[in-house]
C-alpha cells in the first residue's frame, strides 16, 4: 500500500498543454477515479502515474519516492487497459505468471500463485486457453489477474469496463468493489462513466480541460458541485441549468431569468450582483404543487420512475423526477414546485464556481423556513 | 442433394456463378494446366531444340539426370543458394524494418530509399555489383586494398567459395526490402498497449521483442519465407548474370541446369524433365505454404 502525490503537475505534448499543475493526494489504500469528459486529462494522468509518460514539469511520489524518473517496471504499479492487452500467445496461465517471470521468480513458485490468482478470478478452467478464446469479460479477468499477481503497491485502472456490456459491466464493477475490500490497495480508476466513479470510488476526481475540478467523496460531488462544469457532468438525467442575473432582493438575493425570479437560499459572502447560473436536480422539482405553472412536453417513463421536462417560462424547461408512472401527457399543464433551499447558484461560465453557502443546504434551510421549502415566485407564466 | 432443394432463384445464381467464374476458369486452363501438362508430357521425349526432332523414351530423361551427379550438386547449390540468402533478407529485413518503424529523422524519405534495390531492374543491378565486385578496377577491392585490409585484390565472382557468398549476398541486397516491407505494415499494427503492458510488467527492449514484437510476426513471416522461398529457390536471372553458373558449375543451381540444357545442349526433353523435378522439390515449400495460410484463414 502506498500513497499517491501529484505535485503541480504540468503536461504539455509541443504546443499543447493536456495537464495544468495538477495538484492531487491519494490516500493509502484509497479507490480513486478519474472522472472526466474525453481530453479532460484523465487518462494523461494515470499514463504519468504508469511511467508510460513523463511530466514537463512537477512531481509524481509513489509512497515516499518519487518516480518522475523510474521507468514503468521499477514503480511497484500495476495496470489493466481497456483493451486488456493479453499477450495473444500466450495462454492464461502464461499471462498472468508473466510479471513474475521478468522479476525472476523461479518457476516451481510461480504456479501456485497463478493457481491462488486464477481461483480468485474464477479463472482455473480456463488456465490452458489463448487469450482469443476467452469472452470480453474473462479476457479483463486474465488482465485483472496479471495485474494481481504483482501484488502491487498500486492499482491502476484504464476504462477497464469500457469494451464490456451492461451485464458484464455491473458484474465486474461489484467484483472490483469486493476485490478493494479484500485487498485494502490504492488503487486509480480512469473512467468517463459517472455510474462507475460514483459507485467504485471513495473519493471522485472529475477532471475537465486539464484542471482538477473537484476531488471529493461521490456524495459530495453530488450535493455539492464545486462549480457548474461538476453540476453539470454529475447526475443523470443532468441538473437543469439556467443563465440569468444575481439581483439583491431585500437582505437576500434573487435570481432572475427569462420571465423568472427565483428567491435565494444565502450565498457566500463574496457573491456579487451580475450573471450567474441557476441549477436544480431533477428530484428537488416537485410537481402537482407550487406557485409555478408548467406545461409538459416530455416524459420519459423508465419503470420505476419517469423522468418529466417541464417549460416554466418561454426558453425555460427544467427536468423532474417523478416516482412510478404519473398519469401525465406532452401538453399538460402541472404546477411546480422548485425546491430552493436545495438550488445551486454558480457564478458565470463554464466553470463558475459555487456561490452557495459551503455549509450546503442545512445552513440554507436556517435562513428560511424549513417547515415550508421556499416556494419560488414567478413573475410572468407561459406564454 | 442440395440441388434437389434448390429453388429456381438459386439455381439462376448458380447458372451466373458458373458464367462469371468460366473466363478464369478457362485462361487458367490455357496459361497453367496446358504448360504444365505440356512440360510433363515434353519431359518424356527426347527432344532436339533447334528442329524439335523427338522420339518417346519414356522415363529414361528422369533416370539419366538422377544417375548423374550434376542433379545432385545443382540441388546442393539451389539449397545453398536460397538458405543462405533467405536467411540474410529475413535477418536484414526485420532488423530494417524496426530502425524504419522508429521515430527517426527522414523516416518517409529513408522507407522510400529502402525500396530501391528491389524497384531497380536485375540486369543494371547486377552490372553495377560486377563493376563493384571487379578484381582489377572494382571499388570494393581499390577500397580494402587502401585500407590495407588485403594487399592482393580478391577474385569475388571467379573463384569459391567467393562466388556463392557473393551471389547470396547481392540476392539479398536485392530482395530484402520485400522483407522491410511486409514486416513494417505488420509491425504498424501491432497494439501499442502490448509494448505499454510489458513495459510495466518489467521486460526490457530485448524481452520487449522476443515476447511480443516476435510472436506478433510470426505469421507474416511465415507467409514472407514461404513467398521467398519458393522465388529464391527458382531464381535464375540474377544468378546467370553475375557469374553464368560459375567458376566451373561451383554457383550452377537448378534452373541455370534447366535453360543450358534447352538452350545450350539443345535437350529440350531433357531440359523438361530437370523442370519437372525441381517443381517436384517446389511442391513440398507449396504444399507447407498452403498449410500454413490455410490453417490462419480457418482460426
Amino acid at each position: 500500500m502506498a500513497n499517491v502525490d501529484f505535485r503541480t503537475v504540468v503536461k504539455s505534448f509541443g504546443t499543447f498543454t493536456a495537464l495544468h499543475g495538477l495538484d492531487l493526494s491519494i490516500k493509502s489504500g484509497e479507490f480513486v477515479a478519474l472522472l472526466g469528459p474525453s481530453g479532460c486529462g484523465k487518462t494523461t494522468t494515470l499514463r504519468m502515474l504508469a511511467g508510460l509518460e513523463f511530466p514537463t514539469s512537477g512531481d509524481i511520489i509513489i509512497g515516499d519516492r518519487r518516480v518522475n524518473d523510474l521507468p514503468p517496471g521499477e514503480r511497484d504499479i500495476a495496470m489493466v487497459f481497456q483493451s486488456y492487452a493479453l499477450y495473444p500467445h500466450m495462454t492464461v496461465a502464461e499471462n498472468i505468471a508473466y510479471p513474475l517471470k521478468k522479476r525472476g521468480v523461479p518457476k516451481a513458485e510461480r504456479g501456485p500463485m497463478v493457481a491462488k490468482t486464477a481461483e480468485m478470478l474464477h479463472l482455473t478452467a480456463l488456465l490452458d486457453r489463448k487469450p482469443k478464446q476467452l469472452s470480453g469479460g474473462q479476457q479483463q479477468r486474465v488482465a485483472l489477474g496479471r495485474a494481481l499477481i504483482r501484488d502491487p503497491k498500486v492499482f491502476l485502472l484504464d476504462e477497464p469496463l469500457s469494451n464490456l456490456d451492461a451485464k458484464l459491466r455491473s458484474q465486474l464493477r461489484a467484483e472490483l468493489i469486493e476485490l478493494h475490500r479484500r485487498l485494502g490497495r490504492t488503487m486509480v480508476y480512469v473512467t468517463h462513466d459517472q455510474l462507475e466513479a460514483m459507485t467504485m470510488a471513495d473519493r471522485i476526481a472529475i477532471m475537465e480541460g486539464g484542471n482538477l475540478q473537484q476531488f471529493a467523496p461521490p456524495a459530495e460531488v453530488y450535493a455539492r458541485p464545486a462549480n457548474r462544469f461538476v453540476a453539470g457532468f454529475i447526475g443523470t438525467p443532468g441538473m437543469t441549468l439556467m443563465d440569468g442575473m444575481l439581483v439583491q432582493s431585500g437582505n437576500g438575493w434573487a435570481f432572475e431569468t427569462e420571465g423568472l425570479r427565483l428567491r435565494l437560499p444565502r450565498l457566500i459572502d463574496s457573491a456579487k450582483p451580475g450573471a450567474a447560473a441557476f441549477g436544480i436536480r431533477p428530484e428537488d422539482v416537485h410537481l402537482g404543487s407550487g406557485d409555478l405553472t408548467g406545461e409538459v412536453v416530455l416524459t420519459e417513463a423508465t419503470g420505476h420512475e419517469t423522468i418529466v421536462t417541464v417549460a416554466i417560462a418561454p426558453g425555460v424547461r427544467v427536468i423532474a423526477r417523478i416516482p412510478g408512472t404519473p398519469a401525465l401527457r406532452i401538453g399538460d399543464r402541472v404546477p411546480v414546485t422548485l425546491d430552493a433551499a436545495r438550488a445551486h447558484v454558480f457564478a458565470a461560465g463554464p466553470q463558475g464556481a459555487r456561490l452557495n453557502h459551503p455549509s450546503g443546504t442545512a445552513d440554507a434551510d436556517e435562513a428560511f423556513n424549513i417547515a415550508t421549502p421556499l416556494r419560488v415566485a414567478s413573475k410572468g407564466v407561459l406564454s | 442433394m442440395t440441388t434437389l432443394t434448390q429453388t429456381p432463384l438459386e439455381r439462376r445464381y448458380a447458372r451466373l456463378g458458373l458464367l462469371l467464374i468460366a473466363p478464369t476458369v478457362l485462361i487458367f486452363c490455357a496459361v497453367i494446366i496446358y504448360p504444365l501438362v505440356s512440360a510433363l508430357y515434353l519431359s518424356l521425349f527426347k527432344v532436339f531444340t533447334p528442329t524439335l526432332e523427338s522420339s518417346w523414351v519414356g522415363l529414361a530423361n528422369y533416370r539419366e539426370l538422377l544417375a548423374s551427379g550434376m542433379f545432385w550438386s545443382a540441388l546442393v547449390n539451389t539449397l545453398v543458394w536460397t538458405a543462405g540468402t533467405l536467411t540474410l533478407q529475413i535477418v536484414l529485413g526485420i532488423g530494417m524494418a524496426l530502425v524504419l518503424h522508429q521515430n527517426i529523422w527522414f523516416r518517409s524519405l529513408a522507407r522510400s530509399l529502402i525500396l530501391f534495390p528491389y524497384f531497380i531492374s536485375t540486369v543494371v543491378a547486377v552490372l553495377v555489383w560486377k563493376w563493384v565486385f571487379n578484381d582489377l578496377y572494382g571499388i570494393l577491392n581499390h577500397l580494402l586494398m587502401q585500407a590495407g585490409i588485403t594487399n592482393m585484390p580478391v577474385d569475388y565472382l571467379g573463384s569459391m567459395p567467393n562466388a556463392m557468398i557473393s551471389v547470396i549476398l547481392v540476392g539479398a541486397w536485392k530482395y530484402f526490402p520485400f522483407v522491410v516491407i511486409a514486416v513494417l505494415a505488420r509491425l504498424q499494427t501491432i497494439p501499442e498497449p502490448l509494448y505499454e503492458a510489458a513495459r510495466i510488467d518489467g521486460a526490457g527492449p530485448i524481452a520487449r521483442f522476443f515476447d511480443v514484437t516476435l510472436p506478433q510476426l510470426r505469421d507474416v513471416l511465415v507467409v514472407i519465407i514461404m513467398l521467398r522461398a519458393i522465388w529464391d529457390f527458382k531464381e535464375f536471372d540474377l544468378i546467370w548474370l553475375l557469374t553464368g553458373g560459375g567458376p566451373s558449375s561451383s554457383t550452377e543451381t537448378l534452373p541455370i541446369v534447366v535453360y543450358r540444357q534447352a538452350f545450350a545442349l539443345n535437350q529440350m526433353g531433357m531440359a523438361a524433365a530437370w523442370a519437372v523435378s525441381m517443381m517436384a522439390i517446389l511442391l513440398v515449400f507449396m504444399i507447407v505454404y498452403i498449410r500454413k495460410t490455410r490453417d490462419k484463414g480457418a482460426v
